[in-house]
């Protein structure tokens, strides 16, 4: 193995390198990704556009921020009045509807949602507490990924308003 | 030391902790691909294959024999190995999409697979006697420690030890002697 070593040593070399520019690729392909996806979920998922809901466009932190998420992210959540309270800041909140959603699924309890940000993207996802779906524990970030609430490939992914499914 | 599993972790975001893991088994790799070539420029870039494919791979990797990367990494190996006699040329999709030999000083290597590379790849293992076989598999290809080995098969490290060596006794015979060792 003396004769192979240099070149298992330059192999070494150039595989790690190859591996740096991979990363670093892979980072920024990130937007382009988005926006091919974007076609694919529009037509899948039929979603409908928002009208009428304005977002700040900052980064979603706010316990205010996440509420806002929720009906963006999914249309049986639309009008009710969602708040949220931290339980880790900017990874998991505890969110409460005013309003229950709509009746169309018998009991709640276990289902998922995504959610989305004021930039439209899907920023995490929520599962509902409770059978009546007014209770529901929030994730952001790759948080919602590891709770297999969202999957890593849907997640940052740009819509153009809430899915129905 | 790190386990390979968590070299394995901190490689989805560090390049290093993957050149790491490629250091631990680099020799091993390439050895299993020279054993099976005879030809040492195949034998590199079927190395350089695997590792690349590792590489690409590394988040589905399940963490499956106490820490140790070694068996999932041979399975790579040999999948290579095989698409590469299939396909009769050297299985590069993972280095091309890498762009591997754009970073290295010479040439890929023309080399032709044939079906003799895969003379014995699996047979004279599956030949022989079940525990000979498992001990066999957990100590030289997961390259666990024989107290591991004797755990999984329930056993003494002794006995293990035991089972490797006659197995060991038992491939060689079948290896360099296939004919006879099937009488």
């Amino acid at each position: 193995m003396t004769e192979s070593t240099p070149l298992l040593a330059a192999l070494g070399d150039a595989l790690e390198a190859s591996a740096a520019a991979d990363l670093a690729s892979s980072r920024a392909r990130l937007p382009r990704r988005r926006s091919r996806r974007l076609v694919a979920l529009v037509a899948v998922a039929a979603a409908a556009v928002v009208s009428g809901a304005s977002f700040a466009a900052v980064e979603l932190t706010s316990n205010e921020e996440v509420a806002a998420s929720l009906p963006a992210g999914s249309l049986w959540l639309a009008g009710t009045e969602p708040s949220c309270t931290t339980v880790t800041q900017d990874v998991e909140y505890h969110c409460v509807l005013g309003k229950a959603p709509a009746n169309a699924i018998s009991d709640w309890k276990g289902t998922v949602e995504p959610t989305v940000d004021a930039t439209k993207h899907v920023n995490g996802g929520c599962r509902s507490l409770a059978s009546d779906g007014r209770e529901w524990e929030c994730y952001l970030g790759q948080a919602a990924v590891d709770q297999q609430i969202v999957s890593a490939g849907f997640l940052g992914q740009e819509v153009t308003g809430p899915g129905v499914g | 030391m790190r386990s390979d599993a968590r070299l394995l972790r901190e490689a989805r975001t560090d390049p290093g902790a993957f050149r790491e893991l490629y250091e631990r088994y680099a020799r091993r790799v390439h050895g299993f691909h020279l054993r099976r070539t005879r030809d040492p420029d195949a034998a590199h870039d079927l190395t350089a294959e695997t590792f690349a494919q590792a590489w690409l791979a590394r988040t589905r990797f399940r963490d499956e024999a106490g820490g140790s990367a070694g068996p999932w990494l041979y399975g790579i190996a040999r999948h290579v190995l095989l698409a590469s006699v299939r396909k009769q040329a050297l299985e590069r999709s993972a280095t091309e999409r890498l762009g591997v030999f754009d970073r290295l000083d010479r040439e890929p290597s023309e080399a032709q697979p044939d079906e003799s590379w895969l003379d014995g790849l699996d047979e004279a293992l599956g030949d022989l006697p079940d525990g000979q076989r498992k001990a066999i598999e957990l100590r030289v290809v997961a390259d666990l420690a024989y107290d591991d080995v004797a755990e999984r098969l329930g056993t003494t490290p002794r006995a293990a030890r035991v089972r490797v060596s006659r197995g060991l006794a038992a491939l060689r015979e079948r290896i360099t002697n296939p004919l006879e060792a099937t009488r």
